[in-house]
């Protein structure tokens, strides 16, 4: 370690300009979690607006002010807030904030390295992060206001300046913003690769990496193949916005004036977006699904059940995710043939989907359970990856997603399988090395208060969407009470509205636990869930180089957990043994 | 404690798998930008442009500046810096040439009533555009990386053993020619 040298400057380059991937990792938290907390509550606004149409709320008058005039949302505000939620929840709290954590944080530490392959990009990283967090909360006070059309934005109403209020200065930051975002997530995928693939400690052979690792390494490879998709659709629709050219537009008239495009499809833009969205739905998940084969391994005390089958089903949703975008676009006239491959392909993620979730409950089952909070949403994640994976394969199915596409089946449906799964790994994580982070516990019973509350809620919320759906009612609608088929459903809006609010009181528990044991929570011994991986072998206090001395060889697999010698007994004496136990005589590696 | 020198071995470790991935990236974008361009084209009003012949002399151009690169580095290796400077400067000329080129194909197009933007223009023409400022976007930043290259073989900083920043720049800069090749070919066979 450099010699410590006290200065003005040290504040400056340990918290702000920190290029130590411990800390750009609580950067990447903090700012997420706001960023989330801000996404959380819009929703909770216009919660308010489904469950209870038209009525007046002061205190969100208080809160918002002109916004909700006499306490009701007015239309565009509530098409402005949808778009922000969605952007806000998919990419800054669940691809930054929640890889931009657990990939800074657990890969130097886990593979054995002093840090990332360059401090530079990931400090630059995290700064790209922040700026565009800055613009995209920014856009929703300038003039027409946010973004309005949906965080999808297709064209034309983003392409168009003059189509709607939010297409004009919004929209502009909005694309600004997602550009800088962009940057920043291709500058910390490629650290990750290569950190990943070059810096592991010596014995660390790629089959003996956590499972952690192996989903961030996926994750990051999804994520510099389709951002920059995403990106050239971006550059795209800035030109046609601002340049006058005609990619997605064609033979368009507003206020009954003929504009001057022709030649471009807006059918374009889709194929682009969805190249990147659906491998999006995976660099949400697949770092949430990574946590939790970690955490239920050892939180039941269990090796996880089959290891190579678990990357070789990453692998393959990975690889998979790239050829089932169109299943995002059944409804745009494509060829019914070209609609069936698409139905195929994304029918066929059912399966290593499957592989998964049995390997979880097979680890799990007659494990030594410590339901730690950790463990709880780990298990709850489980949970929603299945209820929610299955109404995927009804929307997969060309046939049956007609029916039911942009309604709230669809909400229903994304937000259990992705939202509420990525955010539970995110949540599961965050309990289980917060000791590693902020060198304290965090409370237990507030943590399973908080996932009691949660989880109740997140169903109560999202498992009646899917009759609403199915009723026909549609998304992205500012109020459903103007049309007389949709009057029995009042009650089944009121009933979910009533559960999001509480789910917004639910995470202040998390939020003061979390703010409260990283101040004040008793201190945490080295290794306080008694783990095998390298991150427990570092030193409880934090400094630039996580070792003191050699970086740990590494001689066994991660899972050794109540491994037994022929007489039945510990190995160890523990129920675990550290990667760094050389192997015994005669004693065979495990994974294989 | 042994931690001083690390970062001086992560860099020699990461240094080209950056390059790479940064390079996968970028096959992504243009990837995703020329299937664009087929996808639009299966929309009906996609119009014929004709090739500047500009174009096919900033095929050769570049190709050539790989090679001189190439040899540059040979000459590093070998331990000959003074032709390994000429080399380079020799790459930088030829960078410089093959923008030139291309200033005159858009020349060309634009004389002939193929326009990047306005009411005139379509997709195609855009796209002919858009791909090739892109390309020299690109190529701007191994335009950098070459004079970088360039003063520091003044300073005498490689030598016969160290030599990566040339061998990074020099993946990049073939990426480029590669790249540029492709897009040629891509005009050639699917815009015009
Ligand atoms: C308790 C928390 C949440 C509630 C109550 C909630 C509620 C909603 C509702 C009702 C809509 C549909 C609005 C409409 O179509 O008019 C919506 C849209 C959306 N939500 Fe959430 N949500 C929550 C959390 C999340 C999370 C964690 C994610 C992360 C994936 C997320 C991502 C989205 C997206 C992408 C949309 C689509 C926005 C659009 O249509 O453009 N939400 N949310
Ligand atoms: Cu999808």
């Amino acid at each position: 370690m450099s010699a410590h040298h006290h200065n003005e400057n040290d504040f400056l380059f340990k918290y702000i300009f920190s290029t130590d991937h411990k800390m750009i990792s609580k950067q990447f938290l903090i700012t997420g979690f706001t960023m989330g907390f801000i996404g959380l509550v819009m929703s909770t606004l216009f919660r308010l607006q489904l469950g209870w149409p038209g009525e007046s709320f002061e205190i969100v008058e208080l809160l918002m002010g002109s916004w909700q005039e006499g306490g009701v949302m007015a239309p565009d505000k509530y098409l402005a807030l949808v778009t922000m939620h969605g952007t806000i929840m998919v990419f800054f709290l669940l691809t930054a904030g929640l890889s931009g954590t657990f990939s800074n944080l657990l890969i130097p530490l886990q593979i054995g390295a002093r840090d990332m392959a360059s401090g530079f990009l990931n400090m630059l990283s995290y700064w790209f992060f922040f700026v565009s967090s800055v613009i995209m909360l920014i856009s929703l006070f300038v003039e027409g206001g946010a973004a309005s059309a949906g965080w999808t934005i297709y064209p034309p109403l983003s392409a168009l300046p003059e189509a709607i209020p939010g297409s004009g200065a919004g929209m502009t930051l909005w694309l600004v913003s997602m550009a800088i975002f962009i940057v920043s997530s291709l500058l910390g995928s490629l650290n990750y690769i290569v950190t990943i693939l070059n810096l592991r400690t010596k014995g660390m052979s790629m089959t003996r990496l956590p499972l952690t690792i192996w989903a961030f390494l996926i994750t990051a490879i999804l994520g510099v193949l389709s951002f920059p998709v995403l990106l050239s659709a971006a550059l795209l629709l800035v030109m046609d916005r601002s340049f006058g050219t005609s990619f997605y537009l064609s033979d368009i008239y507003i206020g009954g004036q003929v504009l001057d495009h022709t030649g471009g499809s807006p059918i374009l833009f889709e194929h682009l977006f969805w190249f990147l969205g659906h491998p999006e739905v995976y660099i949400v998940l697949l770092p949430a699904l990574g946590i939790t084969s970690e955490i239920v391994s050892t939180m039941s005390r269990k090796p996880i059940f089959g290891y190579r089958a678990m990357i070789g089903s990453m692998m393959a949703i990975g690889f998979l995710s790239f050829i089932v975008w169109g299943h995002h676009m059944f409804l745009t006239g494509m060829n019914p043939f070209l609609g069936a491959v698409f139905t195929f392909t994304t029918l066929l993620i059912a399966i290593p989907s499957a592989v998964k979730v049995f390997n979880y409950i097979t680890t799990l089952w007659k494990g030594n359970i410590v339901f730690s909070p950790a463990a709880l949403f780990s298990v709850g994640l489980v949970s929603t990856f299945i209820t929610g994976g299955v109404t995927g394969l009804i929307l997969g199915n060309s046939a049956l997603d007609i029916n039911v596409h942009d309604t709230y089946f669809v909400i229903g449906h994304f937000h259990i399988v992705m939202g509420l799964s990525a955010i539970f790994g995110m949540f599961a994580g965050v309990y289980h090395w917060f000791p590693k982070m902020f060198g304290r516990m965090m409370n237990n019973k507030l943590g399973n208060l908080h996932f009691w509350t949660t989880i109740i809620c997140a169903y109560g919320v999202f498992f009646p969407m899917h009759f609403l759906g199915l009723a026909g009612v549609p998304r992205r609608y500012y109020t459903n009470s103007e049309f007389p088929m949709f009057d029995n459903m009042v009650d089944i809006n009121e009933f979910i509205s009533m559960f999001a609010v509480l789910a917004l009181f639910a995470q202040l528990v998390f939020m003061f636990n979390f703010i409260y044991s990283a101040f004040r929570g008793p201190r945490a011994p080295q290794n306080p869930w008694k783990g095998t991986t390298l991150e427990w072998t570092t030193p409880v206090e934090h400094f630039h180089g996580n070792w003191y001395g050699d970086i740990p060889e590494v001689h066994r697999w991660p899972y050794d957990y109540s491994k037994v010698d022929a007489n039945g007994e510990y190995v160890t004496g523990e129920d675990y043994i550290p990667q760094t136990t050389p192997l015994g005589e005669g004693e065979k590696d495990g994974g294989h | 404690m042994e931690n001083i020198n690390y970062k001086e071995e992560i860099k020699k470790k990461t240094s080209k798998p950056l390059l790479w991935i940064a390079i996968m990236s970028i096959v992504m974008f243009f990837a995703g930008l020329t299937s664009a361009v087929v996808v639009s084209q299966g929309g009906g009003s996609f119009l014929d442009v004709p090739m500047p012949t500009a174009f096919t002399i900033s095929t050769f151009v570049i190709i050539a500046s790989s090679l001189s690169f190439h040899y540059g580095l040979i000459s590093i290796k070998k331990g000959k810096f003074g032709i390994a400077k000429l080399c380079v400067l020799v790459t930088l000329i030829l960078s410089f040439v093959f923008i030139a080129s291309q200033w005159m194909g858009w020349t060309y197009l634009y004389e002939n009533g193929i326009f990047a933007v306005g009411s005139a223009s379509t997709s195609s023409s855009s796209f002919l555009y858009l791909l090739t400022a892109l390309h020299i976007a690109h190529l701007v930043g191994g335009i950098v990386s070459l004079l970088v290259v360039f003063f520091k073989l003044n300073k005498n900083k490689y030598s016969t053993e160290k030599y990566l920043g040339v061998q990074v720049s020099i993946t990049y800069w073939h990426f480029l020619g590669g790249l540029w090749v492709y897009l040629y070919l891509f005009f050639m066979y699917i815009i015009a």
